[in-house]
């Protein structure tokens, strides 16, 4: 037996596709199949959420209640007229009470169970009676639409998946996460827009003028430095204010509402 | 959000780095296995051909651990969904056995022949979560000079 040294001429234990490619394959297929569970799963939350009528609502999320059982203040009080009086405009079909809580931020917020929670700088700028009428009422056209059920259904789904996911491989939920935030944003940004929709025929139906219904929105519309390239805007619950108030008015026109 | 571009930044990085430095150990390793091609290498229990008496025979050794970078690790938990070969980390087992026996064999250049090869492979970090891992491999002969 004779021993002939020699190379082998190919490499047969290596494969010799580019690696980007089996990258890009595994990539978009995750992130496909990622996207169409999450849109299933929120097709099912909407549908489910039909099925919650207001009475199973305040039994589901009676937790969700304010613990705050002293008399509401002044300041409460002239919310929650003002709360009736735009309820005659959005049938919401069910009570809902108005509360206030300090905070520096300006923001609203529609909580299961039929509480609408205004911060308090919110009441410290928006000076006009009309500003703060539009921003219940948008809460008011949440609480119509479901908005606030849909939104926690669809954390709690995205919660579950990532729970199954981030027990596998943290990296891929880093990569999933993100594609399912800009989906998710999309779905929050329509019923926003839907929302200030119904708000600004409130505001029309209760006032007969649409006048101070982007007090808020221009109050926010802060200067975003980072909007330019950190893709914020495809990540963000809300739209940009200012596309609100242009959306406002564009909306006002066509329906013909006067603004003052 | 920050998250995904420090994510995506170490992918680049890990990709860019790590097929730099693949390319350049593949070139070396090629090098010198063919300045080593004269040296009988085989997994035969005995020597190969009539030799004379050996004037000495030893033990020798090549070990080398080489480690998995960003991009390839990813993509390796990307099949992890779906299954497959594993294709990112060959190159990574393939250059740690040829630079294990490329070592064994430097160790020995002079030996007229190195038999009974055997090549044995370990994990490093043992699979354990949010570590880069890496690979062992360890080859060992007999080396025999006559």
């Amino acid at each position: 037996m004779k021993y002939t040294p020699g190379l082998p001429e190919k490499n047969s234990n290596v494969s010799h596709e580019h690696p980007l490619r089996e990258f890009f394959v595994l990539v978009i297929g995750a992130t496909a199949i990622f996207l169409a569970v999450m849109l299933l799963l929120g097709l099912f939350v909407d549908y489910a959420v039909r099925y919650i009528d207001p009475e199973l609502e305040s039994v589901l999320f009676s937790g969700f209640a304010t613990e705050d059982e002293s008399a509401p203040t002044e300041q409460e009080q002239k919310l929650q007229a003002l709360l009736g009086r735009l309820s005659k405009c959005v049938d919401v079909g069910y009570p809902v009470v108005v509360s206030v809580t300090e905070s520096d931020q300006m923001n609203a917020f529609a909580m299961p169970g039929g509480n609408i929670v205004v911060l308090s700088a919110m009441l410290d700028k928006v000076e006009t009676e009309n500003g703060l009428a539009f921003v219940l009422a948008h809460e008011l056209a949440h609480f119509k639409n479901r908005d606030h059920l849909r939104g926690m259904g669809r954390s709690i789904v995205l919660l579950a998946i990532s729970v199954l996911i981030t027990g596998a491989n943290s990296d891929i939920s880093a990569l999933l996460t993100p594609v399912y935030s800009a989906e998710a944003a999309q779905y929050s940004q329509d019923r926003e827009s839907d929302a200030d929709a119904i708000a600004l025929g409130a505001l029309n139906c209760h006032y007969g003028h649409v006048g101070g219904a982007s007090e808020f929105f221009e109050l926010i519309t802060a200067p975003d430095e980072l909007s330019d390239w950190s893709l914020t805007h495809y990540f963000s619950s809300h739209p940009e204010a200012q596309s609100r108030i242009d959306d406002l008015h564009a909306l006002a026109e066509r329906r013909g509402y006067a603004t003052e | 959000m920050f998250d995904l571009y420090v994510l995506l930044g170490l992918i680049v990085i890990g990709f860019v780095v790590g097929q730099f430095l693949e390319r350049r150990h593949y070139r070396s390793i090629e090098q010198r296995e063919r300045e080593l091609i004269g040296l009988a290498t085989t997994t035969s229990k005995r020597p190969i051909g009539v030799i004379p008496n050996p004037s000495r025979v030893e033990l020798v050794e090549g070990a080398c651990v080489i480690s998995v970078d960003y991009f390839k690790r990813f993509v390796a938990g990307l099949r992890q969904f779906f299954g497959g070969n594993i294709r990112s980390y060959e190159t990574l087992v393939d250059r740690a056995r040829r630079e294990a026996v490329l070592r064994l064999k430097a160790t020995c250049s002079d030996a007229d022949q190195v038999i009974n090869l055997r090549i044995e492979t370990s994990s490093i970090t043992k699979g354990r979560r949010n570590q880069i891992g890496s690979i062992e491999v360890h080859a060992y002969a007999t080396a025999i000079y006559f």
